[in-house]
């Protein structure tokens, strides 16, 4: 297996988004295999996009738009 | 009239922080490639025109690298020309061939480097700006400015009077979000414009005689929720930031969230005589052409063409004024009262949760003798506190004890020593309540509520009022409802907390209240030597030995602690006949408490004033 490169995007691994980590992943060109140089994530791209939807599920007002901002 | 003030910031910078280790992965350094140099130029001309499309005055801070590049020098020339931009100069962006040939070292943050080295980089950039453009800069900064710097700054070129001085709570959180990797560690410091202490940039001056000359503005606005309990860098006025942290629908690359950071601020104006500030300052490595993380290029370009327009639609509905750093700088001291002598007005932040959708609100209050945060999820209890009037004089960078930490001490942080909740045993830092009746007890810390925010004199002191709404704690038999108020009145360096019992109801009910501050000192999560810290409560006292003993006082009229490690001094009054107590912590528990407790009856209001000294 020849070494890990970036992929076209440079994803972070998802799985150490959600604990406040921002680290790159790095790409097995061979498979289309991601991986986390930190913890044990692995996945293609589309596990990877999949994840990054549940990060965002964190942000439960991420699609609202704020008029008001006091509780007078 | 009310005022919204922008500063939009760009700043050519021909190698980026950023695209140097992403577009280069896999390369050999190479500091002065040009393809790296022409995309980062084009870069900022893009920004440039996104900003003067927009109708948007901008502070081109030329870096040093940029200096030595005629075609950024000349493009600086012509936007001032034409578009009234201020020709700044930033102390980021040090790297490039010459600067590498000249201090022969990789480090790039001005304020890390030795006092002989910032003296020497400072006369290095500052002539070599004078000769490419004739004059002098007004504004220069970067992502920290330590008081010595700023100092020799002020001394050698006093036309400066305006400085990029901080990142609001980028310390720990920022450092472990990069692979404890990224070592700005500057908690503790204003979230909006301030004049820095001679002594300390992150302590506002108090008058003149501790003026720095200059008016310190914050490295982009960010939430003041998510970014104290989560990475700044994913949550400020920097539209590739919000990107970084996911903030953006994928299928329609839409960003409300920005928008609402933005308003939110605006909101701010309300609290302080109608003036609210936003800063937006996006180095050229966040618009990289190979894209940066999840996102394209496209998606990057179109954030900050959306920023700039919601900065440009804003303008032209007459709701915003764009100023150059140096305009903004005589803006702020006239509007501050400082011109007229007045050091001590605050800045005062009610911020409620615009991301998470928990309607979480705390309120955030900065004077020359404090900052503090007050969380009304947990009852208004004080869960930040940073002791601002002993203006610690606390070096940073090579040959000093803080080669890296820049954080203004605290005596409370929830996150960095558990507020209220701790796992098992021992004690967080908090200032809070808590209430008992007849072997029960519950703290004000589980009594989430909401704020209002006033104005008003008070024995001819303007005070900042925070009224919360009531809350009812409820014991076996008897409930008990209480509302209460926080009062911030302008250079008391103090904070009286009121309790009015609105209602017992069982009058005749023994109802004890426990008024406390537990507290220790500290930058980081990990805990500091508490040897050293003097605990007194009148008569009583305990030097700090982790021993456990505690110690009270009938009728007490004041509890305190003296903490040499930070020259501050913390106590309570109260204004009412109360015991006051004392106690030291373990080596599992490293705080001290400090408190009054009372048995209170129907319709009592009774308050304690927590009052911060300078101790030398």
């Amino acid at each position: 297996m020849a070494q890990l490169g970036k992929g076209k995007l440079n994803y972070r691994c998802p799985s150490c988004f959600m604990r406040d980590l921002d680290i790159d992943m790095f790409l097995d060109k061979d498979t289309g295999i991601y991986s986390c140089i930190r913890c044990q994530f692995r996945g293609d791209e589309a596990k990877v996009l999949e994840w990054n939807e549940k990060v965002r599920e964190r942000y439960g007002a991420m699609y609202e738009r704020f008029s008001k901002f006091d509780f007078d | 009239m009310d005022k919204f003030v922008v500063n939009i910031i760009h700043r050519p910078e021909m190698v980026p922080e950023y695209s140097a280790t992403v577009t280069g992965q896999g390369k050999e350094e190479d500091i002065g490639d040009k393809k790296l140099i022409t995309e980062s130029l084009d870069i900022f001309k893009t920004q440039q025109r996104l900003a003067h499309e927009n109708g948007l005055k901008v502070t081109i801070q030329m870096t040093y690298a940029a200096l030595f590049n005629e075609e950024a020098v000349e493009i600086a020339k012509h936007d001032h020309e034409v578009y009234g931009d201020e020709i700044a100069l930033s102390l980021l962006g040090l790297p490039c061939e010459e600067f590498r040939e000249k201090y022969k070292t990789k480090d790039f943050c001005i304020w890390m480097f030795s006092m002989e080295d910032k003296k020497a980089i400072v006369n290095d950039v500052f002539e070599k700006f004078h000769d490419a453009f004739g004059f002098y800069p007004e504004s220069t900064g970067s992502y920290y400015m330590d008081a010595d710097l700023t100092n020799y700054i002020k001394e050698q070129y006093p036309m400066v009077k305006c400085a990029v001085a901080t990142c609001w709570e980028e310390g720990p959180k920022a450092y472990h979000t990069c692979n404890n990797s990224w070592y700005t560690l500057f908690d503790g410091g204003p979230w909006a414009p301030w004049i820095p202490s001679k002594q300390n940039t992150h302590a506002p001056a108090a008058n003149a005689a501790e003026d720095s000359g200059i008016v310190a503005i914050p490295h982009l606005s960010r939430d003041l929720i998510a970014c104290y309990d989560g990475n700044g860098s994913n949550f400020g006025t920097h539209p590739q930031n919000v990107l970084r942290g996911m903030i953006y629908d994928t299928k329609t690359w839409e960003y409300p969230y920005l928008y609402n950071l933005i308003d939110q601020y605006r909101d701010l104006e309300k609290y302080n005589n109608g003036y609210a500030y936003n800063m937006m300052f996006v180095g050229p490595g966040w618009m990289n052409k190979m894209g940066r993380w999840e996102q394209p290029y496209e998606l990057l370009l179109k954030s900050y063409s959306d920023g700039c327009a919601y900065y440009g639609k804003l303008k032209k509905e007459g709701k915003l004024v764009d100023m150059t750093m140096s305009e903004f700088a005589d803006y702020y001291r006239e509007k501050k009262g400082v011109n007229a002598g007045n050091y001590n007005e605050p800045e005062c932040a009610p911020w409620r949760d615009i991301l998470y959708g928990s309607d979480k609100q705390v309120f955030w209050y900065c004077d020359p003798y404090m900052r503090a945060c007050v969380n009304m999820d947990q009852g208004g209890a004080i869960v930040d506190l940073r002791p601002y009037v002993a203006k610690l004089e606390w070096p940073v960078g090579i040959g000093t004890k803080h080669v890296q930490d820049a954080s203004y001490p605290f005596l409370i942080q929830e996150k960095y020593r558990a507020g209220y909740f701790t796992h098992y045993a021992g004690a967080g830092t908090v200032r809070s309540a808590k209430l008992s009746y007849n072997g029960e007890e519950v703290d004000l810390c589980l009594c989430p509520t909401k704020s209002h925010f006033s104005e008003e004199m008070i024995d001819g002191k303007k005070n900042r009022i925070l009224t919360l709404d009531p809350v009812e704690i409820k014991f076996n038999g008897v409930t008990v409802k209480l509302q209460t108020k926080e009062y911030f009145e302008e250079g008391a360096s103090n904070i009286k907390i009121e309790r009015n019992i609105l209602e017992i109801s069982d009058p005749s009910a023994e109802v004890y209240l426990d008024e406390y501050i537990t507290a220790c000192y500290g930058t980081t999560e990990y805990p500091e030597d508490m040897t050293g810290i003097t605990l007194k409560a009148d008569n009583e006292t305990i030097n700090y030995e982790y021993k456990c003993r505690d110690a009270k006082v009938e009728g007490a009229t004041e509890v305190s602690a003296t903490i040499p490690a930070i020259q501050t001094k913390v106590s309570m009054t109260a204004s009412d006949k109360a015991t006051g107590y004392i106690e030291e912590g373990y080596a599992f528990s490293p705080m001290f408490k400090l408190g009054y407790k009372k048995k209170i009856s129907d319709k009592e209001v009774f308050a304690t004033w927590l009052n911060l000294e300078k101790a030398n």
